[in-house]
């Protein structure tokens, strides 16, 4: 356990604390930086195989630290053949692809520290992703992905298709991500527990809370939506490809997009047997599915071409989950493991080429096999892996699936012939866009864009997809390996005991099916070379990034009119928006819930008890007065004389109230606030004081904030009546003055509360007139003076340097 | 039972409300002078009725007092209500010399002029 412990620190918390040193070192080592940044994905690999090893699988081990234990928030990993399967895909292609980006980030760019930094913390949050046992944990990691993915997409941000396709990744993904944390809380509210392994093990009730957890189960779902690009966000992922070619071929083929599915296969055996859980799926993952291959097969962008195809791919293996008997799938390792293998290798070959070429559309590329063949070998294995051509992966994926989908026919109805239909007619356009990939990039005549441009690369760049490719071929003749890996990663739940994998099985309907589709597949193929390809082009209709764009751009037109609407760009009007706003909430919460404690208080009205003391009326009533005297009297200086008055009687209320210290401050504080703005007053011209008579503001803003005054004044009256008509029965300052003689060694308890109990406060106070007083005195002084001023004297005329007497007469 | 403070507070509030919804800066600021005595008087109501209760002074012989707490609260609200007011009065004064105008709508009017043409 402990020792286990440590290399799975070593093999995700490692990275993600090294990403910042591989951006410091790459300051100084340029782009050698990155062969410091290889050494991660490697130990990463190395130490999760051994992990793996010590496991025993197919058992599984949980690995727990407590982050924090108050709200059941863990630091906990789940080690099982699932997290095991995705975290050695994600090292293990974060090898090939560290190596391959070594050779392909050449010094055309810039910034290779921050570029490595970016994929070593994305691999570090992949790792934790599929690895985590915690929920929460879960969710923090799935959005770092989330984060490094925006950062990469966006790397060459000078160009406006990067920045355009990383809002827009960031904007979906961090956005269903959301809705899946919300899925994740109504798990917990359910169940109590983030822990999946406890999850796992104990089940959902599934009966007892149907609607909350289907509504549970629809959130993480979208989630895995928004990751994997399934219908209708699909539109992000071919934008990402804005990204370097060794992040297209990362993250947005091999692993991040794969979280989708992954998510679909961790909770597969806890919402199986939902009944929505089926159709969501297959509708959503199935039309995924052809709408990505028909795109495909009309993209003429090499990177777009496998952008789709990936999104339709994606697609397949969602749905795979959908129509899988609640038994558990059998094969879903061996459709993953297949894409991994031909679409990194597809997205690498793609990169080589876009490099050697320098254009990447795919009608201005051809004869490439002449100048690299050995590049061109790697392409075909991997184009016929991608279509299935026998001998290969992709061969026993589409096999195995195309039985499944037979099988499922039967079991789901309707449903199982539409993913049918869909799963035949996507076979098809992917049997064509492979031989299109490959012939139209590696034979015919070589076009002028490559005689032109054509620089060889490195030789040693073709390793990476030459594994890859070598895997596909190697694994679809010898199914021995498979075998034992289903096997041994099976995961309870969720997998059923894998049956012998076999390259034939004898003349059965797939078989049939599989020929019949590749020979239609290259009808279509030898079509679309007849034609030159010239009906291939993406309908603008079914471009939903434009729609979103649209939305976005809808959106914050409409945030700036709700702006305007509300005058928040005027606070002299936005003002009795805020106070009437504030009225509604405040009035409609006490209205609301205070009301019934006010109406069981109404015991306690009685006249005794309503009677107003007297003397206190008295001089109540004269403050009101002689604030009432502001409002109406005219003249600023008789103005400020009523409120002075109100604040000296207000001294007099404060003695009522037993207060001689309060009564003793605001007589000083009334007397210094009254020289203050009898001073700003005598600065003011005379002519705003008239004007201020003459231009009064409308009748309905007039009335207006009348309306608003008695509301506030109600509230606040209210608001005392019922704070007073149930008082505290132990209130806190009985406290202090219990204790001021024998804690604070004073009598008078306010003092001692000021200057001993709560002596910090009153720091802060001054510390507050202090920050005034340094505002203050940088408003006055801000003005600069002229040569003239500066030569009446040091301290100028008064105010500072402001010749106030000449521009009182100017307005 | 203080049903004339609850009065006074919200006529205060009240008054305070109107003084600053209007577009003089010199009743702005009255307004916000009131606001300040009112939120003082709102915290006090909060120490209960004072009827038969004496000042927070603990003496010799044991007998009820009013509940010092608020009043240690308003003692600190006073002076920084002074502190804020002190710099508002500036900040007034700093917007004439820049503007030339004691009418806070005026300001929004030249900024929508200079922004039209």
């Amino acid at each position: 356990m402990e020792s286990n412990g440590i290399l799975l620190l070593v093999a995700v918390v490692l990275p993600l604390l090294g990403a910042p040193l591989v951006a410091l070192a790459g300051r100084g080592l340029g782009r050698r930086v990155g062969w410091l940044a290889f050494a991660f994905p490697l130990i990463s690999a190395g130490t999760l195989l051994s992990l793996a090893a010590r496991i025993g699988l197919p058992g599984s081990e949980v690995i727990e630290w407590p982050w924090i234990p108050t709200f059941g928030i863990q630091f906990s990993f789940l080690l099982d053949g699932l997290s095991l399967f995705f975290a050695l895909v994600v090292s293990g292609v974060g090898v090939l692809i560290f190596f391959y980006a070594n050779f392909y980030l050449d010094d055309h760019y810039e910034h290779h520290g921050r570029f490595y930094c970016y994929l070593t913390l994305f691999m570090a949050a992949m790792l934790g992703t599929v690895l985590a046992n915690n929920l929460m944990l879960l969710f923090v990691f799935w959005e770092l992905t989330g984060l490094a993915s925006f950062l990469l997409i966006g790397f060459l941000h000078h160009e406006e298709k990067s920045r355009i396709g990383a809002r827009q990744a960031l904007l979906i993904t961090g956005f269903t991500g959301l809705l899946m944390l919300a899925g994740v809380i109504m798990v917990w509210l359910v169940t109590g527990t983030y822990d999946l392994a406890v999850l796992l093990g104990s089940g959902l009730p599934l009966a007892e809370h149907r609607g909350w957890l289907t509504a549970a189960m629809v959130l993480l779902l979208l989630g895995a939506f928004g990751k994997s690009a399934q219908f209708p966000l699909q539109f992000w992922l071919p934008n990402a490809m804005a990204a370097p070619t060794p992040v297209s071929a990362y993250l947005h083929s091999a692993t991040m997009v794969k979280l989708g599915v992954f998510l679909c296969a961790r909770i597969f055996p806890l919402f199986v047997e939902n009944g929505l859980w089926a159709p969501l799926l297959t509708l959503v993952a199935f039309t995924t599915m052809l709408l990505g291959a028909v795109l495909a097969l009309l993209a003429n962008d090499l990177k777009a071409i496998l952008a789709f195809s990936t999104v339709s791919q994606l697609g397949y293996l969602i749905g795979y989950y959908g129509l899988g008997p609640a038994h558990g799938v059998e094969y879903d390792y061996l459709h993953i493991l297949n894409h991994v293998f031909y679409k990194g290798c597809l997205f690498m070959v793609a990169g080589i080429v876009i490099h050697a070429a320098g254009v990447q559309d795919i009608r201005q590329l051809g004869g490439l096999r002449r100048r690299m063949p050995w590049l061109a070998g790697v392409c075909l294995i991997a184009a016929a892996t991608m279509a299935g051509v026998p001998g290969t992966t992709g061969f026993l994926s589409k096999e195995t699936m195309l039985k499944e989908i037979f099988e499922a026919m039967n079991g789901h109805g309707a449903l199982g012939i539409y993913a049918t239909t869909c799963v035949v007619l996507t076979s098809l356009a992917k049997v064509a866009f492979s031989f299109r990939f490959f012939a139209n990039v590696f034979l015919g005549e070589e076009s002028e864009a490559v005689k032109k441009n054509f620089h060889a690369p490195p030789p040693a760049i073709l390793a990476p997809p030459l594994i890859l490719a070598g895997g596909a071929l190697l694994l679809g003749l010898w199914t021995g390996p498979l075998d034992a890996l289903m096997r041994g990663l099976a995961v309870e739940g969720l997998h059923q005991s894998a049956p012998h994998l076999a390259l034939w099985h004898g003349p059965t309907t797939e078989l049939f099916v599989s020929l019949a589709v590749m020979l239609l597949g290259l009808g279509v193929f030898v079509l679309g070379q007849r034609t030159a390809w010239r009906w291939a082009a993406i309908p603008r209709r079914l471009r939903f990034d434009e729609y979103f764009e649209t939305g976005i751009e809808h959106f914050s037109k409409f945030t700036k009119w709700l702006t305007r609407f509300l005058r928040a760009d005027k606070p002299v009007d936005y003002l009795p928006v805020i106070i009437a706003f504030t009225l509604c909430v405040v009035g409609g919460f006490m209205g609301y819930a205070l009301w019934p404690s006010v109406r069981e208080s109404a015991g306690a009205w009685t006249w005794d008890a309503l009677a107003p003391h007297p003397v206190r009326s008295f001089v109540a009533a004269l403050i009101a007065l002689s604030v009432v005297g502001v409002l109406i009297l005219r003249r600023w200086t008789t103005q400020l004389i009523s409120l002075s008055v109100a604040g000296f009687l207000t001294t007099f209320y404060y003695v009522l109230y037993r207060a001689p210290d309060l009564a003793l401050t605001q007589i000083l504080i009334e007397v210094v606030t009254l020289f203050l703005i009898l001073i700003l007053l005598g600065r003011f011209p005379r002519s705003s004081e008239l004007g201020e008579i003459i231009h009064r503001p409308s009748l309905a803003r007039r009335r207006l904030n009348v309306v608003l005054s008695l509301g506030v004044g109600i509230l606040m009256t209210t608001f005392i009546l019922w704070f007073n008509a149930v008082p505290h029965p132990d209130r806190i300052g009985r406290f202090f003055t219990e204790r001021t003689v024998e804690l604070a060694e004073g009598r008078n308890a306010v003092n001692t509360i000021l200057v001993d109990f709560r002596g910090f406060d009153t720091l802060g106070e001054i510390t507050v007139l202090v920050i005034a007083m340094l505002g203050g005195l940088g408003l006055l002084m801000r003005y600069k003076r002229t040569p003239e001023e500066y030569q009446e004297g040091p301290m100028g005329p008064p105010g500072l340097g402001i010749k106030h007497s000449e521009r009182r007469e100017e307005p | 039972m203080q049903i004339e403070t609850a009065l006074l507070i919200g006529a205060l509030f009240g008054c305070a409300t109107y003084l600053i919804l209007q577009n003089s800066f010199v009743r702005i600021l009255f307004g916000f002078v009131v606001l300040t005595n009112a939120a003082n008087l709102l915290v006090l109501s909060m120490s209960g009725n004072p009827a038969g209760r004496h000042a927070p002074i603990v003496g010799s012989v044991a007998r009820p007092l009013v509940d010092p707490l608020p009043q240690a609260l308003i003692l600190t609200a006073i002076v920084i209500g002074f502190g804020v007011t002190a710099y508002l009065v500036l900040l007034l004064y700093r917007i004439f010399l820049d503007q030339r105008t004691t009418n806070a709508a005026e300001l929004y009017e030249d900024q929508d002029t200079s922004e039209h043409t």
